[in-house]
């Protein structure tokens, strides 16, 4: 009796397996696979940043076949290219970037192996990974061990900051975009390249906003009323790199550069300005 | 012609931010490309660059021990390199650069071909220095 009842359960899990079986085919087909991820969320519902992320020279951290891939899936999901204006300098600001850039970039704090500064760290040719945290977010850099902790939780930046070169951060939410408000920098960065210099009262907006499973939308204000006419944004995106680590990396270690610009201030009569 | 194609990417990467760890036109002239073969003789794998030592004899016989910048190592792994493995000691090589602007025999090598004919790139391209 036990043997013919387990016989008929047998029949009608088949049965019905069988019947299941062509929708539970249909929904791993094509429309399925071309599907997008959803954007992975926080328990507090906020879009969830957390993993490590690649931008800016995609080629110098990928290689050039994956950055060429990657740059052609952009163009297949309508993205635009990412235009850069120039830093809207006052005229003393501005010359003394074109005096750096005469100097074809010797006196860049970056080659003494100084932390980057916000925003130029991002765009390293190197990963960060972001932490997000209840009521506060980390972002680590595998470029020069920097490390961000942005509080979240609604408090305002200290009142006893010492300008650094990564100055100090707080953030809050506006609906899905992260707003991180830096503050509090030293004049020893520059800020996304040669010669664009800052000064002390610097003052940045990153906004972050992850648009899809594998992209974050990054949007950076630069303020400074000594050395900018308006406010310089710079855009990049994020991309998602899951099965990267980060990895050390330790600038000073064998850093020759100091002693070849002595040389080159010895030799090449363009640099002694 | 090789020489051509290399650097033709390069220019189009002028106006994307490199933001390696120093402008490439500090030490290296991008006009001034150079390819030489010759035996491996040491390797520095360090940050914020490594360093590879080559070997090259010339046609009279005299050997000139040209020394090449490349990527950091953390940039090399993740574009397929190992370190001893991939390059070591004793290894016959082609290094495809450009010439630094203060010392003859110093490069910033762009792409490795090794003894079997594969090739890897071991460094960026060539660039202004505007970024």
């Amino acid at each position: 009796m036990r043997a013919r009842r387990s016989i008929i359960t047998c029949a009608l899990l088949l049965a019905a397996s069988a019947s299941l079986s062509p929708r539970i085919f249909a929904q791993r087909g094509p429309a399925a696979a071309t599907k997008p991820k959803p954007i992975p969320r926080a328990v507090d519902g906020k879009p969830d940043l957390s993993g490590i992320w690649i931008t800016g020279a995609l080629a110098l951290i990928v290689g050039d076949e994956e950055a060429k891939a990657i740059a052609q899936a952009d163009v297949a999901a309508g993205r635009k290219p990412l235009v850069r204006e120039p830093p809207p300098y006052k005229p003393e600001a501005e010359a003394k970037r074109q005096y750096y850039l005469s100097r074809r970039g010797i006196d860049d704090p970056m080659a003494r192996c100084f932390i980057s500064g916000v925003p130029r760290i991002t765009t390293r040719p190197l990963p960060f990974q972001i932490v997000q945290m209840r009521g506060q977010v980390i972002i680590l850099y595998e470029a020069h061990h920097a490390f961000r902790i942005i509080p979240t939780d609604g408090r305002p930046h200290p009142d006893d900051i010492e300008p650094s070169f990564n100055g100090d951060s707080v953030a809050h939410w506006e609906g899905d975009t992260l707003v991180v408000d830096v503050t509090g920098f030293n004049e020893k960065t520059w800020l996304a390249g040669v010669g664009t210099i800052h000064s002390d009262k610097l003052h940045v907006t990153e906004r972050y906003m992850r648009d899809t499973y594998d992209t974050i939308l990054y949007d950076v204000v630069m303020e400074d009323p000594d050395v900018f006419t308006r406010p310089w944004h710079e855009h990049e995106i994020f991309r998602l790199r899951p099965n990267e680590r980060l990895r050390e990396y330790e600038c000073i270690e064998n850093n020759e550069d100091l002693q070849r610009f002595e040389k080159l201030l010895e030799i090449d009569p363009a640099l002694k300005k | 012609m090789k020489h051509l194609l290399l650097t033709v990417p390069a220019a189009v990467l002028l106006a994307a931010p490199l933001s390696a760890h120093h402008s490439f036109a500090a030490e290296y002239d991008g006009m001034q490309p150079v390819t030489v073969s010759g035996t491996v003789a040491k390797i520095e794998w360090t940050n914020p660059h490594i360093h590879f030592f080559v070997d090259v004899k010339s046609d009279d016989g005299a050997v000139k021990q040209w020394k090449f910048e490349g990527y950091p190592p953390n940039m090399l792994v993740r574009q397929g390199w190992k370190r001893d493995v991939t390059l070591k000691v004793g290894d016959t090589v082609t290094v495809f650069g450009w010439r630094a602007r203060f010392d003859p025999n110093l490069g910033a090598a762009r792409e490795v071909t090794f003894a079997d004919g594969h090739k890897l790139n071991a460094g960026p391209p060539a660039g202004t220095g505007g970024q």
